[in-house]
């Protein structure tokens, strides 16, 4: 029983770093159809601009305030970031067949990869020991302070991103452009304004997975944003992308799922049982588990 | 006509610029190649190897070069995977170097070594799986002491010094990890030692907290971990974390200032087991070189592995110079059959006729609060 537990917490840590990363998909194929492949990179890049503002900017200050000031600065780094590739990217490619602004994605991880390689170096980077390695032993199951820190925050972020999109104003906006920009644009929302708003959120949620990952594993390397991404894609497509609610379930089935089957059964397979469930699901549930089954536009 | 004219011309003259610089590349200089891993997760290391190999070849230019010529360094960047090993060797064999210093990862070396044994490259590299001799290559020089010799220290330690009941032996899928684990596995069992659990982690995924929460259902002792720093650091950090009060020993590639680093405040009191450190190392030759090196490049060398590949390079040219020849056939035949022991930065040099090198201590190491290490055993 302890080493169920133990696992259920431990895939809860990743799975919610999933579900972080998995919204920024989720939230731009909703809107503009595109599969956002930088995302990835995005986040990696992050966890560099936070080692950077923590190095020069705060001085290797690890107070709490610092801390904070750390994650909203990377933050809104990441949300310029963010904005500046729609506009380059993908704004140009926006009436272009799916396919070319996919390349456009694809090339533009590319392009984030290297930068991210020639700005801080190929070599492994250590991230700060930002949070005290403090635990809690609960009869045997263990549970440390970063990750309560990284379970509550993301389930705080992703539950007030719940309600903006559901119950305000601009949450309205988001969606009706994401049913259909032309009918959206006749109700007079301004769409390119709504898609700018989305790769702001999307990318600061995606900045806080990235300093998730430096704070809780330490190490970050240039390419692992093309490992978080895969994870985060596949989390979406199970929860049904383009599906709020769905990327957030997502990712934190596939923590529980990777952190089961490597502890019960080889941390070898976890992989191949992760793309194993990816086609069982595509098979039996093409939309993911929460998202609609919406007729192709003709 | 006059396009035609103007084609011929310009490939005549491409022709007169390339074919001298072809036929005199190998007289003008001796090249040396380096395969070592310059990005990627060891770069650390091997950008510690490239920097060593370019300092002792400028030294000996310095002095007139090897049988008056200059050496050339050429650098190949396998990334430690075995497939940028692979293409490596070829590019080094085509650009004719005599030998190759690297690779830091056994599984690279191991890539490697068939195409440097069909051309009659020497190659001479760190890499301690066992299965690198195995082969029978002459070209293949070990300049590091093989897994066999250090799983025989870590058993006995374990078992007759320190008397675990529980140990647990874990490593990455890398021939390197494998072998060291494997080997350390059966020596411990031969000893009458009792290892509950041979577990394995994927290098580079960060999250070993499954494997490390069945780990501790075993309620081990000690953990002996086979695999490289880079994963190393995180495991011991996670170990911790998950309250496992077992004593971590890491094998000799956890042997790096990053192991700390990724650990943390976790990092104390783990136990590392390696040949002894560049900064305690008595010989004068080495402390000349790593002063040298500290001058150069601001830093000491990342490890001990650097300097081993630094020991083999020179090994392989003392031979030249002392055959008077580059033949890379007679350079072996010398080194297999040394009488006396060379001076090496890293202790006396000899190499047995399969190409690993003899002998070899070992020592564990402490870490202490503050990142630095304390001898707590030495063989």
């Amino acid at each position: 029983m302890d080493i169920f537990l133990q696992q259920l917490a431990n895939g809860l840590t990743i799975g919610s770093m999933f579900a972080l990363v998995a919204l920024g998909y989720t939230m731009v194929y909703g809107v503009m159809k595109l599969i956002n492949f930088a995302h990835g990179d995005m986040v990696a890049a992050s966890a560099f601009v936070g080692l950077t503002i923590y190095t020069q900017v705060m001085g290797q200050a690890t107070s709490l305030p610092a801390v904070i000031i750390i994650f909203l600065l990377s933050a809104l780094a990441m949300a310029c970031i963010g904005v500046i590739l729609e506009r380059i990217a993908y704004r140009p490619l926006r009436t272009a067949p799916r396919l070319s602004a996919v390349v456009s994605a694809l090339g533009a991880s590319l392009v984030i990869q290297n930068g991210i390689m020639l700005i801080w170096g190929p070599r492994m980077r250590i991230f700060p020991e930002l949070v005290p390695q403090i635990y809690w032993d609960f009869g045997g199951v263990v549970i440390s302070l970063i990750q309560v820190i990284i379970l509550v925050l993301s389930l705080v972020l992703m539950v007030t991103l719940y309600l903006f999109v559901e119950k305000t104003r601009m949450g309205a906006a988001i969606r009706a452009a994401s049913i259909d920009q032309d009918a959206a644009r006749l109700m007079g929302i301004n769409v390119n304004s709504i898609i700018a708003l989305i790769f702001i959120i999307g990318s600061s949620l995606g900045a806080v997975g990235g300093l998730f990952i430096g704070l809780y594993y330490r190490g970050i390397t240039f390419n692992m944003g093309w490992q978080y991404g895969l994870y985060a894609f596949i989390a979406a497509i199970i929860g049904g992308i383009g599906n709020i609610p769905g990327a957030m379930l997502g990712g934190m089935l596939l923590g529980l799922f990777n952190a089961f089957i490597a502890g019960y059964i080889s941390s070898t397979w976890s992989d191949a049982f992760t793309f194993i469930l990816l086609i069982v699901i595509l098979i039996v549930r093409p939309t993911g588990i929460l998202g609609e089954r919406v007729a192709e536009k003709v | 006509m006059q396009k035609v004219m103007k084609m011929v011309l310009a490939s005549f003259a491409v022709c007169l610029l390339v074919v001298p610089a072809m036929a005199d590349s190998h007289m003008e200089t001796l090249k040396v190649g380096v395969q070592a891993p310059i990005t990627g997760s060891y770069a650390n290391e091997g950008q510690g190897i490239e920097n060593g190999v370019r300092l002792l070849a400028g030294q000996i230019n310095a002095k007139g070069g090897v049988l008056g010529k200059q050496i050339e360094v050429v650098t190949c960047d396998d990334q430690g995977t075995a497939q940028a090993a692979a293409i490596c060797a070829k590019k080094l064999v085509n650009e004719g170097v005599k030998m190759v210093i690297g690779s830091y990862t056994s599984t690279c070396a191991q890539a490697a070594q068939k195409t440097y044994y069909k051309a009659g490259v020497l190659q001479t590299s760190d890499g301690t799986a066992d299965s690198l001799t195995e082969a029978g290559y002459w070209t293949f020089l070990r300049n590091s002491f093989p897994n066999s010799a250090e799983a025989e220290f870590v058993a006995k330690y374990l078992v007759d010094v320190k008397k675990y009941k529980r140990i647990v032996v874990l490593s990455d899928f890398s021939t390197y990890a494998d072998g060291l684990a494997n080997a350390a596995e059966a020596a411990i069992k031969k000893m009458g030692g009792n290892v509950v659990s041979r577990d394995k982690i994927k290098a580079d995924s960060q999250n070993f907290t499954p494997v490390l929460t069945n780990i501790k259902s075993k309620n081990p002792d000690a953990i002996f971990f086979a695999g490289y720093y880079s994963d190393g650091g995180q495991l011991r950090a996670q170990q911790m974390a998950l309250g496992i009060k077992a004593d971590f020993y890491g094998g000799d590639a956890n042997d790096n200032p990053d192991f700390v680093k990724l650990a943390g405040s976790a990092a104390e009191g783990a136990f590392i087991v390696n040949v002894p450190s560049p900064d305690v190392l008595p010989y004068e030759v080495a402390k000349t070189f790593i002063a040298d090196y500290v001058k150069e490049y601001g830093e000491m060398p990342p490890s001990i592995w650097g300097l081993m590949n630094i020991d083999g390079m020179r090994a392989i040219i003392h031979a030249m110079e002392q055959n008077g020849s580059f033949d890379t056939r007679k350079a072996a035949d010398y080194l297999h059959n040394l009488t006396e022991p060379l001076p090496g930065i890293t202790g006396p040099i000899a190499f047995a006729k399969d190409g690993n090198r003899k002998g070899g201590a070992y020592v564990v190491k402490r870490i202490q609060a503050d990142g630095s290490y304390v001898n707590e055993y030495v063989q």
